[in-house]
């Protein structure tokens, strides 16, 4: 066994917190996605706007500046807040920023803004008769978006959703810069702690690496899942 | 008057695209039973009338009377648009329509088609709905496809799949738009044997079709359209085989 | 002209953050960002075309660990690569006693072998899956005509892959600049390490970040907008005409 110098747990730590970062922010990140391909699809010129403004923004900065942004900012921010609500009401509350939380939130906004495209794009290929069939036989707008417009979007968007969790998943590193302990922040301490590099950089790249190909046979799955009845579907390549 | 309500009525139906009124005032009765064909040229309006009647698309004015209820509109800057949308999606469970690119749904096998709306829409058990989806799928000849999806079927295929699939509703009124308009002429036959017999059951259906002879022979009423109104209407034998206007005679016409 | 400068001098003089002198910061900033982000991709494409070429390669032992070095730097954080170099640079025997330490005792060389492997191995890809959807017809006609395998190469796959890779090596160019944001992490005054170095020192972390984003946002449209001219020009015969 490799003698991680008795780093050894908090690095299985970090690794439980990245995993919990990357699924929890996938999951905001897809109902974002969802909310803002419909605002973009939207008629609503003002829904409309805003949901380009959105990606636009969060897709022209680097994620990092986004996650300083928010974090720090968004400390303030609250603070101001409840300031405010010291004077005025005489409310004394005090909500320190919780890393995990800003992390999952900040991603999520991030990955929010990519999934919308490819769910507009998605979303776009679905045949329009497949819907009108739907209203035609006297299904809500909720039951034929999710018994038919869902499933078959699914097949058009999971190579963008995999895409984007692949790059998801790397962004979690990041949160070790704003004070989250996962892995990467683990391995940076015991680094500058011990030296060794290697000893803590090269494992800690090692599962990235196996969830990354964990990921990828299991988003080929699912593919395979929502390619029936279109034949054989060869959108899945990566 | 019969003490019955009747099936389906459409009263001064008028829609306009932009600038352009494609149905000026189109009105059209169907009994139980009737078999009203809508023909004519493209662009005259037919297929939006019929798809005006499931509200499909929005009528800008006039009334649609279904089985004696009528649809409740009201108007808001975007325009004219049903009031009550719960009342559409009702009344639509009994008009079903079949498309002319037949639309099943391409992510269900045939027989997931037949008895999706029946189990969802109108609730039916899923045991029961599967067993009647048999019997239709016997009855249009693909019980043996029934665990196909939609691509790996011909086109006749799909659309007596889908004729199916509206058979499953129990409709009062089944409409069809230009349902062999996509198929390849040795697959249309099959098709409108399915649609006859639906026809010689006594089926109240409305259907916009390019096959002459086949209005001949099933309708009991036959309307021509031209412009977004209605330029002849009666019998086949009135309207098809005593055209009164010079339009409606080279409409007629057979094509060289 | 004084106006302007009088102007100027009120509107800095207005504020307690954005001084001249914090705006001298945030332009040295800029510009280290652009020098890294500029050699890296340099460096990147020259290694990436004969990668990407012999990621093509019928021979395993060509293709084999190509496939493995894109796949290793593709699927793991460009922080950890970072780190890597970074804290890994030491290791190398003598290093520290050559003249080579001058050069990687300061930051920006380690962060620009970390970036430039990482950029090459997305660019490798990039290369890669434009050469393999060459249509197979040119390949054709290109032997028909006795060309050998490196003239076919040189002449008839690479310049018609370069121009179909370009929409994607825009998209790469665009996710290297906002990559290049970690720089800061080991101490390079990098565009986000001023930002940083600001945020610190007035503790203003909306007028820090904010700036900083709005001019990451005008290097993104500008990288965008000489992307889309060059497709114009590069992929025009890909368009139906007058279209």
């Amino acid at each position: 066994m490799i003698n991680f110098q008795g780093y050894g747990p908090r690095l299985l730590e970090g690794a439980l917190v990245t995993v919990e970062l990357a699924l929890l922010s996938l999951v905001v990140a897809v109902v974002l996605g969802l909310l803002t391909a419909s605002a973009k699809l939207s008629p609503n010129r003002l829904i409309h706007g805003i949901g380009t403004l959105y990606t636009t923004l969060i897709r022209g900065v680097p994620d990092l500046v986004l996650m300083l942004l928010l974090f720090y900012g968004g400390q303030i921010g609250i603070n101001m807040v409840t300031d405010q609500l010291y004077y005025a009401f005489d409310i004394d509350i005090f909500i320190n920023v919780n890393a995990f939380l800003s992390g999952v939130i900040t991603i999520g906004l991030i990955f929010g803004a990519y999934m919308g495209e490819t769910f507009r794009g998605a979303f776009q290929a679905v045949d329009e008769g497949q819907m009108e069939a739907a209203r035609a036989y006297g299904m809500n707008p909720l039951m034929a978006f999710r018994r038919v417009r869902f499933p078959q979007m699914m097949r058009h968007a999971l190579p963008g959703i995999g895409n984007n969790w692949m790059v998801l998943l790397k962004t979690t590193a990041l949160v070790s810069i704003i004070g989250l302990s996962d892995m990467v922040r683990v391995a940076a301490e015991a680094t500058k702690a011990t030296h060794e590099p290697f000893l803590f950089m090269i494992p800690v790249a090692a599962i990235y690496l196996l969830i990354a190909t964990l990921s990828e046979w299991g988003f080929a799955r699912l593919a395979k899942r929502y390619s029936t009845g279109f034949g054989e579907s060869s959108e899945w390549n990566n | 008057m019969a003490a019955t309500p009747i099936p389906l009525e459409a009263r001064g139906i008028k829609k306009r695209f932009g600038d352009h009124e494609v149905l000026k005032g189109l009105s059209l009765q169907a009994h139980k039973g009737d078999v009203i064909t809508l023909i004519g040229a493209s662009g005259s309006g037919k297929s939006t009338f019929l798809r005006c009647m499931n509200l499909l698309e929005q009528p800008d004015e006039g009334d649609l009377i279904v089985h004696g209820e009528a649809i409740n509109f009201r108007t808001t800057q975007r325009g004219r648009e049903p009031a009550n949308w719960k009342q559409v999606e009702r009344i639509r469970a009994k008009l079903s329509m079949v498309f002319q690119n037949f639309n099943l749904w391409a992510h269900m096998t045939l027989l997931e088609n037949v008895i999706e709306a029946p189990v969802h829409v109108l609730g039916k058990p899923r045991t029961e709905a599967i067993a009647q989806a048999r019997d239709l799928l016997d009855r249009v000849g693909l019980l043996d496809r029934a665990d196909y999806y939609p691509t790996q079927m011909s086109g006749g295929q799909q659309q007596r799949g889908a004729i199916a699939r509206a058979l499953a509703m129990d409709p009062e009124v089944m409409l069809f738009d230009e349902p062999t308009s996509a198929l390849d002429p040795e697959l249309v036959g099959d098709v409108l044997k399915v649609m006859r017999g639906l026809a010689d059951e006594g089926r109240t259906m409305i259907l916009v079709t390019h096959e002459i002879a086949f209005a001949r022979d099933v309708s009991s009423q036959v309307i021509y359209l031209h412009q977004g109104v209605i330029e002849e209407s009666g019998t086949p034998a009135e309207v098809l085989d005593n055209p009164r206007s010079e339009r409606l005679r080279q409409f007629l016409a057979p094509k060289h | 002209m004084e106006q302007l400068n009088a102007w100027f001098t009120d509107l800095l003089a207005g504020n307690a953050i954005f001084t001249a002198n914090t705006l001298g910061f945030y332009w040295d900033g800029l510009v280290t960002t652009v020098q890294l982000v500029f050699l890296c991709l340099v460096l990147g494409i020259v290694l990436a075309v004969p990668l990407a070429i012999g990621r093509g390669s019928k021979r395993p032992w060509i293709k084999w660990p190509i496939y493995l070095y894109t796949y290793v730097f593709r699927g793991t954080p460009l922080l950890i690569q970072l780190y890597l170099v970074y804290y890994g640079v030491v290791f190398f025997d003598g290093i520290q006693d050559s003249i080579f330490w001058v050069v990687f005792k300061q930051a920006f060389y380690p962060a620009l072998i970390a970036f430039t492997l990482n950029t090459a191995a997305y660019t490798t890809e990039i290369f890669h899956g434009a050469i393999k959807n060459t249509a197979k017809g040119e390949i054709e006609a290109a032997r028909a005509y006795g060309m050998s395998k490196p003239l076919m190469m040189r002449r008839i796959i690479l310049p018609s892959a370069f121009r179909r890779a370009l929409p994607a090596y825009g998209n790469e160019v665009i996710f290297m600049l906002h990559a290049s944001a970690v720089a800061s992490v080991v101490t390079i005054m990098d565009l986000t390490g001023a930002a940083s170095y600001v945020y610190a020192r007035f503790y203003a972390p909306f007028a820090a970040f904010s700036f900083v984003a709005v001019i990451y946002l005008c290097l993104t449209f500008s990288i965008m907008f000489c992307f889309r001219k060059l497709e114009k020009r590069l992929l025009a015969h890909l368009r139906p005409r007058g279209a």
